[in-house]
């Protein structure tokens, strides 16, 4: 009895193992290739009375030499080990899954083809050409579906076929293509026949053209010297293998055309993606989608929000009891002004938090983050960034902490930092509710003019900040790809992005409030003073230290506004207003925290205590401070390490600082 | 295929839609020639950190021990990002 050794060969995907099991059922078994980590599929089965071995062949793409797979299964072949080669593609995509095929022609063994998954290409209402193929190619082909059972009777009589006729693969018109290429005729005359067996002169080539590691050694040890040198001068640059890869493809595509006929797939772009990708109005319509989303974010924050309103009625409310009650005002203070008010604050950002990673979460499920990401992906590249750092850029001038939020999509941890890091110089919401007024105050008709300062100083400060954190957190590997599929657009999973949101602000929380309250209680205490503004240790500090504060500009007035600033801009007017008119420190921060209404007569009082220059830099220096306690919070719990939240809060530190003597030597030249 | 190459080397990012578009063809062709460009190793397909297999392993940033670190993004997030391909 007769064994015949059957090799199968094709893409991933292609279905081989599906018809490798088909075949040979239970009478399989896996070892190694020799001496490669491998793994090697055997098995065989019976036909019409002779046994058939079957040889499940590793294997990716093609026949080059990528993989050791790729080498292992192109010397099984080319060493006779297969009386017939079983050559796989996906009928449904003939165009692509050919070019293992293509990349075989010109292997000296029989072969025949199998153009699986019949029913797919069926149901694209595709329909092959086999007899057309067969004639083209020169070896028998098949249409199949290795999931159809009752199909294998067809797969046996051509296999039988290929058998009897030793069916190679007619490269002639493959051939016409190579000998376009540069050098591929004269490399082919010095290459005779079985100069490595089992491979033809125009398929060593090719290789040798490809640059493929295996067939340029072999060559160059079988070859004689003078033939080596011959080859080697005529190989020419080494893009060989995208021009050989063209041959191929170009083959396939003659062989492809007039024998499939169906529909042709183009994808073309949707309406909404040709505005996303448009050159022009790609851009507008991103920022206009991250716009919308922020506004979108404050619908679910809002009702978590309404509760931090009712600790700010707590606070007041428990103050005036324990008040009455007798209780000493440290206690009172300690639970007011820290332990009340932290919780409030930490309850305001949740929302925030809530907000923006169930609308973001949403608008990356669904797709649209992917976009955003693509259409700024060249501009923030500049920076070392990837597009979708954009996301939280925007959203910081609504809140930076809604920035630091949304930074999550960021999936490199260097990127990330340096997002969030690039997210505070954007002024927030609570600078815009100050940079305006205090501009109008001192400026009156010149403050646009503030403002756009401002804005440069805030372009301008990113890229340098981009530069010098970026050589420590970007690596240069860490540029993110050019070349983007654009996932198709999902319907949302809700309940699986909500339990994402929930779990996250539950995180959020936790880490939070612990950083809130650490930091709101060393404010309060540095400026906890028994009712007499000259007790704190801020205020102390503060006017010791004037000299040098005025030196940026800042009286201590203003100094410890820009301190207490830092715990939250909206307090900073509210500050201001108490240290002017002679209240204490530690009731106008109080006050200034939970919003209070500021003085009508503002203006005036600023007016009278505060100079132009002055007034300059006090603006840069609240614009450019760190954002806020929570910020600050939520700068950690995104990035995970003390060390760099703390540097970066001390270089915002610094640098507002600077910018603030700057802007203030400027302004007393002009002023 | 030399013009794909040559569209994907100018530094500025694309759509297989718009390659498809700018080449002429269509985007399975697109696909298909950047299928063996990535065999040749002319460019390679952006393996996002958590899908790498040891994600923390690139990753300096926790704190060490931290359990929270999940590969420094959260489960879940960055989903439905679509592929990016680089040029090597
Ligand atoms: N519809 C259909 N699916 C198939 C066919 N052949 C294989 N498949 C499926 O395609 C997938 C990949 O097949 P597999 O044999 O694992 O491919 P391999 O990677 O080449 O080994 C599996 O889910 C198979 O069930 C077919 O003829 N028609």
């Amino acid at each position: 009895m007769s064994t015949t050794t059957i090799a199968l060969l094709g893409q991933p995907n292609s279905g081989k193992s599906t018809l490798f099991n088909a075949l040979t059922g239970l009478h399989q078994h896996v070892g190694n290739w020799p001496g490669k980590t491998v793994e090697k599929k055997e098995g065989s089965f019976a036909y019409k009375g002779s046994t058939y071995d079957v040889a499940d062949l590793p294997g990716s793409y093609s026949m080059s030499a990528n993989s050791d797979e790729e080498v292992i299964t192109r010397d099984f072949i080319a060493s006779g080990n297969a009386d017939v080669v079983c050559i796989l593609a996906d009928s449904s995509q003939l165009e692509r899954s050919l070019f293992m095929l293509a990349d075989y022609a010109g292997i000296d063994a029989p072969c025949f083809l199998v153009l699986n998954m019949e029913d797919v290409a069926k149901e694209q209402g595709k329909t092959i050409d086999v007899a057309s193929l067969e004639k083209k190619l020169g070896i028998p082909v098949m249409l199949f579906s290795a999931t159809d059972t009752k199909a294998y009777d067809k797969f046996y009589t051509t296999l039988e076929r290929a058998l009897k006729a030793k069916s190679r693969i007619d490269v002639s018109a493959l051939e016409e293509e190579y000998e376009k290429l540069e050098g591929y005729n004269e490399i082919k005359e010095q290459i005779h026949d079985n100069v490595i067996p089992g491979y033809t002169p125009m398929w060593l080539t090719v290789k040798y053209l490809e640059n493929d590691k295996v067939v340029s050694a072999k060559l160059k040890s079988e070859l004689s010297e003078d033939k080596v040198a011959t080859i080697e001068s005529l190989k020419g640059d080494n893009n060989g293998a995208i021009a050989t890869g063209e041959c191929k493809f170009k083959w396939i595509d003659e062989l492809v055309e007039g024998t499939v006929k169906g529909k042709k797939k183009t994808i073309k772009l949707g309406k909404l993606d040709r505005i996303y990708t448009h050159r022009f109005w790609g851009k507008p319509a991103v920022v206009l989608t991250v716009v919308l989303g922020l506004l979108a974010s404050f619908i679910p924050a809002l009702p978590i929000m309404a509760v931090a309103s009712v600790f700010d009625i707590l606070k007041n409310f428990a103050g005036e009891a324990l008040n009455s009650a007798g209780c000493s005002p440290f206690l009172i203070g300690l639970l007011c002004d820290v332990v009340i008010q932290s919780m409030s604050y930490v309850t305001k950002m949740l929302g925030f938090v809530f907000g923006v990673t169930l609308v973001f979460g949403l608008l990356e499920e669904v797709g649209v983050m992917a976009r955003i990401s693509y259409v700024f992906d060249n501009t923030m590249g500049k920076l070392g960034l990837q597009g979708k750092s954009v996301m939280p850029f925007l959203v910081s001038f609504g809140c930076t902490m809604g920035g630091a939020a949304g930074a999550r999509v960021i999936d490199n941890w260097g990127q990330k930092i340096l997002t969030i890091a690039l997210a505070w110089a954007v002024p927030c919401g609570a600078a815009w509710a100050t940079i305006p007024m205090l501009s109008t105050v001192f400026f009156g008709p010149a403050a646009p003019v503030v403002i756009i300062a401002v804005l440069i100083v805030m372009i301008l400060h990113m890229w340098i900040t981009a530069k010098i954190f970026g050589a420590k957190l970007i690596n240069k590997e860490d540029r993110c790809g050019m070349i983007m599929e654009l996932p198709p657009y999902h319907k949302p999973k809700w309940g699986a992005l909500f339990r994402y949101v929930f779990g996250r602000t539950k995180d959020t929380f936790f880490r939070v409030v612990k950083v809130v309250l650490l930091v709101c209680l060393i404010f309060w205490l540095l400026s906890y003073g028994s009712g007499a503004t000259d007790t704190s240790i801020l205020y102390k500090v503060g006017t010791a230290i004037e000299p040098v504060t005025k030196f940026f500009g800042l009286p201590w007035q203003l100094f410890i506004a820009f301190i207490a600033a830092s715990v939250g801009k909206e307090g900073a007017i509210g500050v201001i207003t108490a240290l002017y008119t002679g209240g204490s420190y530690g009731e106008g921060f109080a006050q200034a925290m939970s919003g209070a209404a500021r003085a009508a007569n503002l203006g005036d009082i600023l007016l009278a205590n505060v100079s132009r220059p002055e007034a300059l830099a006090f603006i840069f220096a609240i614009t450019f401070n760190m954002p806020c306690v929570v910020a600050l919070a939520a700068t950690y719990q995104e990035i995970h390490s003390v060390k760099w939240t703390a540097r970066i809060a001390l270089y915002y530190t610094l640098v507002s600082l600077a910018l603030a003597c700057a802007a203030y030597h400027i302004g007393l030249i002009i002023w | 295929m030399k013009r794909l190459l040559e569209l994907l080397n100018d530094g500025n990012s694309r759509t297989l839609e718009m390659l498809a578009d700018e080449l002429g063809t269509t985007t399975d062709d697109v696909i298909r020639q950047m299928e063996y460009l990535e065999c040749i190793g002319a460019i390679r397909k952006v393996v996002k950190p958590f899908e790498k297999k040891n994600p923390c392993a690139s990753c300096s940033g926790c704190e060490s021990g931290s359990a929270a670190c999940k590969g420094c993004i959260p489960q879940n997030a960055a989903v439905n990002m679509g592929q990016m391909w680089e040029v090597l």
